[in-house]
C-alpha cells in the first residue's frame, strides 16, 4: 500500500519533527541549577527524532514502491468500497454521536435507549424491505435498547458501585 | 522451592470457598464468550472488567481478571474452528487448521483437541511461571537505571519486530508513537507538564484503560461493522471429548509448544498470537505429518492452542518480576495491580511472596474451569456466536464508554477513548499492530526516568549503558534485534552462513510468510 505508506509516513514525520521542536523549547531550569541531563524535553525530543527517522524511512520505501505514480487512490489500497465506506461512517456517525454528544447532556439511560435503538435499526433494516418486517425490527430493536439501558445502569450501579457518565 | 509449594497450597487452600469457585466459573465462562465473539478481545475483556472489578477487595480481583484472560484466550478457538475468524489475534493460527477440521464434519473433534492442547497451554505455562518468576525476580535486583532503560527499548523493538513479522518498521513506529503517548503529561523527576497546552485534564497524561478500551474495543468494532456478514457454522458434529491416546501421541508437540508459547509470552509485548504463531512454525518443521498442516491437522491445531494458552501465564512473569508486561491484555492486568494497590516489580519475591504463589493457583483454577466449562457446554456455547453484530455491538460501546468513564469518572476519559479508538482503526486498517503501541504506553514512563537518571549518574556518559553487563547484553540483544529486520542484513548472513558450510547462496528475498 505505497500511497497509504506515503501518507502515514508524512504524518510520522510531521509528528516526529513538531516534537523535537516542542521538547527542545520546553523549559531547562538552567536558573535553578538542574542537571542538564535531567530535562524534561531530553527523551520526548529523541523520540520525535527517532519518529522523524522512521517516518522519513517510509516515506522512502513508499516513493521507491512506486507511491506518486500509484493509480489507486488510499481508499481503494485499503479496500474501502462503497459499502465498506457507507458502514463504516454510519457506524462512526452512530458512536461519536453517542460518545461525545449525548453521554453527559442526556441522562445516561436515556441517551443508551436511543443508541442502541438507533444502531440496530439504521444497521438491520434495508432499503426494500417489506413494512411488517420494519415493524419487527424496530419493536426488537427497542426492546433490547430498553433492556440494555436498565441492564448496564444495574450492573455498574447496583452490582459493582460504579458510577455512570 | 518447598517454601514455594507451601505458599501454593495455602494459596489453593484459601480459594477453595464457594463464592471464589463461583467467581471463577462466571469469569472464566465470561471471558469464553468474550473470546468466541469476533471483534471483542482479551484486552477489551480484561480492560472492561477491571472498571467493574475495582472496588472488589484485590485478590478477588486480580482472580476474576486471570480468568477472563485464559478464558478468552481459550474461546478464540470456537470461532476460530467454526467461523474462519480468529475470535481473538491470538487464535489465528488455529483458523488454519481447526476450519478445515470443521469443514470436514469433526467440529466437535477440533474443539475438543484445542481445548485439550489450551489446558495442557496453561498448565506448562504456568509451572514456567513457578520455576522462572522467583529466579527472574532474584536476577532482577541486579537492574539499575541503565539495565531498565535497555530492557523498556529491547521491548519496544522486539515487540515491534515480532507482532509487524512482515514489515517490522510498522511495528516500531506504533511502539515510538506509544512511548509518545505516555510523554504527555505531568513528568516525573521535575513535575513538569509536558505537552499538555494548559488543558487540566491533560496533566495527569492520558489514562491506559481509555487508551486501550478505545484501541482495542473501538477500533475493533469500526473494523467488525465495516465487513460484510460471515457465515456461522452451526454444526458442531463428532466427540468433543479428546482420546488420551491422540494427546499422548503429540506430546512432544504439546511440551514444545508450552515452551515456545510460554517464552515468547515472556518477551515485553510479544504476547499470545506470536505465542500460537511460533509454536505452528516449529510443530510444523518437526513434524512428520508436516503435509497435513493446512489442511486439519491435529498436530497444527495442539500446537497453536497449547502456544496460546501457554503465552498467558509466560506474560503474567514479567508484569509480577519486572513490571513490564508480556502482551497486551498483561498491560491491563498489570495497570489492575496498580489500581488495587499491589506493587509488582524485582521485589515483589521480597515484599509479596505469597502473591506471586496466589497467581499461580488463580492460572491453575482458571485452567481447569475453561476444560470443564469448554467441554461440558460446547452446544450451548454455539447460540453466542448466533448473536447478529448489529445487536451486539452497540452493546459493547456502551460498555466501552461506561468503561473509559468509570475508574475516573471523567468525560474527557470517554473522548480519549473515542480519539484513540479512531487513531486505531485508521492504524489496523494500515497494518500496524497494536500490541507495540500498548507497550509503548506502558514503558514510557520507565524509560523516560530510568535514561534521564542513569544520563544524571553517569554525568552523560554513554559507557555505562554500554559496559555494564546485563546493560551490554541487553543493548546487543536490541541491536541484533534491528539488524535481523533488515533483509539486506538478513541476506548477508545467510550468504555469509552458507559460505562457511561451502554451499552456494540464494539470490534474495523474503522467508516464506509463517514459515
Amino acid at each position: 500500500m505505497p500511497r497509504a505508506d506515503m501518507w502515514a509516513g508524512s504524518g510520522f514525520l510531521a509528528l516526529g519533527a513538531a516534537t523535537a521542536v516542542e521538547s527542545w523549547r520546553m523549559p531547562r531550569f538552567e536558573q535553578l541549577d538542574v542537571n542538564p541531563w535531567s530535562v524534561p524535553g531530553l527523551v520526548p525530543g529523541l523520540i520525535g527524532l527517532v519518529l522523524l527517522f522512521l517516518g522519513g524511512l517510509l516515506v522512502l520505501r513508499a516513493v521507491r514502491e512506486g507511491a506518486l505514480r500509484a493509480e489507486a487512490g488510499m481508499a481503494e489500497e485499503l479496500g474501502f468500497d462503497a459499502e465498506r465506506r457507507r458502514r463504516t461512517l454510519l457506524a462512526l456517525l452512530l458512536t461519536v454521536g453517542y460518545a461525545v454528544g449525548l453521554v453527559g447532556r442526556l441522562p445516561f439511560r436515556t441517551a443508551t435507549f436511543l443508541f442502541v435503538l438507533l444502531f440496530i435499526a439504521l444497521f438491520r433494516i434495508e432499503r426494500g424491505m417489506p413494512v411488517g418486517q420494519i415493524a419487527r425490527e424496530l419493536v426488537y430493536a427497542a426492546l433490547e435498547a430498553l433492556l440494555v439501558a436498565l441492564a448496564v445502569g444495574f450492573v455498574f450501579e447496583r452490582l459493582f458501585y460504579v458510577r455512570l457518565p | 522451592m518447598t517454601g514455594g509449594l507451601g505458599l501454593f497450597l495455602e494459596a489453593l487452600a484459601g480459594f477453595a470457598n464457594p463464592w471464589t469457585l463461583a467467581s471463577v466459573l462466571w469469569a472464566t465462562l465470561l471471558g469464553i464468550v468474550v473470546g468466541m465473539m469476533p471483534g471483542l478481545t482479551a484486552t477489551l475483556g480484561v480492560a472492561l472488567l477491571t472498571t467493574l472489578t475495582f472496588k472488589m477487595p484485590a485478590g478477588d480481583a486480580i482472580l476474576v481478571l486471570i480468568c477472563m484472560y485464559v478464558g478468552a484466550i481459550y474461546g478464540g478457538s470456537r470461532s476460530a474452528i467454526l467461523l474462519n475468524i480468529p475470535g481473538t489475534p491470538a487464535n489465528a493460527a488455529t483458523t488454519l487448521d481447526g476450519f478445515p477440521l470443521a469443514r470436514a464434519g469433526q467440529a466437535g473433534r477440533a474443539m475438543g483437541i484445542a481445548t485439550a492442547g489450551s489446558f495442557c497451554g496453561s498448565l506448562i505455562g504456568m509451572l514456567m511461571l513457578v520455576l522462572v518468576a522467583p529466579v527472574l525476580a532474584d536476577f532482577a535486583l541486579a537492574f539499575g537505571s541503565y539495565e531498565f532503560f535497555w530492557l523498556a527499548m529491547f521491548g519496544i523493538v522486539i515487540s515491534g519486530q515480532l507482532t509487524a513479522i512482515d514489515d517490522p518498521l510498522k511495528g516500531w513506529l506504533a511502539g515510538f508513537l506509544g512511548l509518545l503517548v505516555a510523554m504527555v503529561g505531568q513528568e516525573g523527576i521535575h513535575a513538569y507538564q509536558r505537552f499538555s497546552y494548559g488543558i487540566t485534564e491533560l496533566s495527569g497524561g492520558f489514562g491506559l484503560l481509555p487508551v486501550l478500551v478505545g484501541a482495542f474495543g473501538f477500533a475493533e468494532l469500526l473494523q467488525v461493522m465495516k465487513q460484510p456478514a460471515y457465515e456461522v457454522v452451526r454444526n458442531a458434529g463428532g466427540r468433543v471429548l479428546p482420546r488420551l491416546s491422540e494427546l499422548l501421541r503429540y506430546w512432544r508437540t504439546i511440551i514444545r509448544s508450552g515452551l515456545i508459547g510460554t517464552l515468547m509470552g515472556l518477551l515485553p509485548g510479544v504476547g499470545e498470537d506470536i505465542g500460537a504463531w511460533g509454536s505452528y512454525a516449529a510443530a510444523r518443521r518437526a513434524s512428520r505429518e508436516r503435509e497435513k498442516f493446512g489442511k486439519g491437522s491435529i498436530e497444527g491445531l495442539l500446537a497453536a492452542e497449547t502456544g496460546n494458552n501457554a503465552a498467558v501465564p509466560g506474560a503474567i512473569i514479567p508484569v509480577l518480576t519486572l513490571a513490564i508486561p508480556g502482551s497486551a491484555p498483561a498491560a491491563v492486568l498489570l495497570a489492575a495491580m496498580f489500581i488495587h494497590g499491589i506493587r509488582p516489580g524485582p521485589l515483589i519475591m521480597i515484599e509479596f511472596p505469597s502473591f506471586v504463589y496466589e497467581v499461580v493457583a488463580m492460572v491453575l483454577l482458571a485452567s481447569i474451569a475453561i476444560l470443564v466449562l469448554g467441554l461440558a457446554l460446547t452446544r450451548p456455547l454455539l447460540y453466542v456466536l448466533a448473536v447478529p453484530r448489529e445487536r451486539l455491538m452497540p452493546v459493547i460501546f456502551v460498555l466501552c464508554t461506561v468503561g473509559a468513564f468509570a475508574i475516573a469518572s471523567r468525560l474527557f476519559d470517554v473522548w480519549v477513548m473515542v480519539g484513540f479508538g479512531i487513531l486505531g482503526f485508521v492504524l489496523r486498517e494500515m497494518k500496524y499492530p497494536m500490541a507495540p503501541l500498548v507497550l509503548g504506553v506502558v514503558l514510557g514512563p520507565i524509560l523516560d526516568k530510568n535514561f534521564r537518571r542513569a544520563m544524571v549518574l553517569s554525568d552523560g556518559s554513554l559507557e555505562p549503558f554500554l559496559t555494564r553487563p546485563i546493560s551490554a547484553a541487553l543493548a546487543l540483544l536490541t541491536l541484533v534485534s534491528i539488524l535481523a529486520a533488515i533483509p539486506a542484513v538478513r541476506a548477508a548472513v545467510l550468504r555469509l552462513a552458507l559460505r562457511i558450510r561451502g554451499g552456494r547462496a540464494p539470490v534474495r528475498g523474503r522467508p516464506e510468510p509463517g514459515s
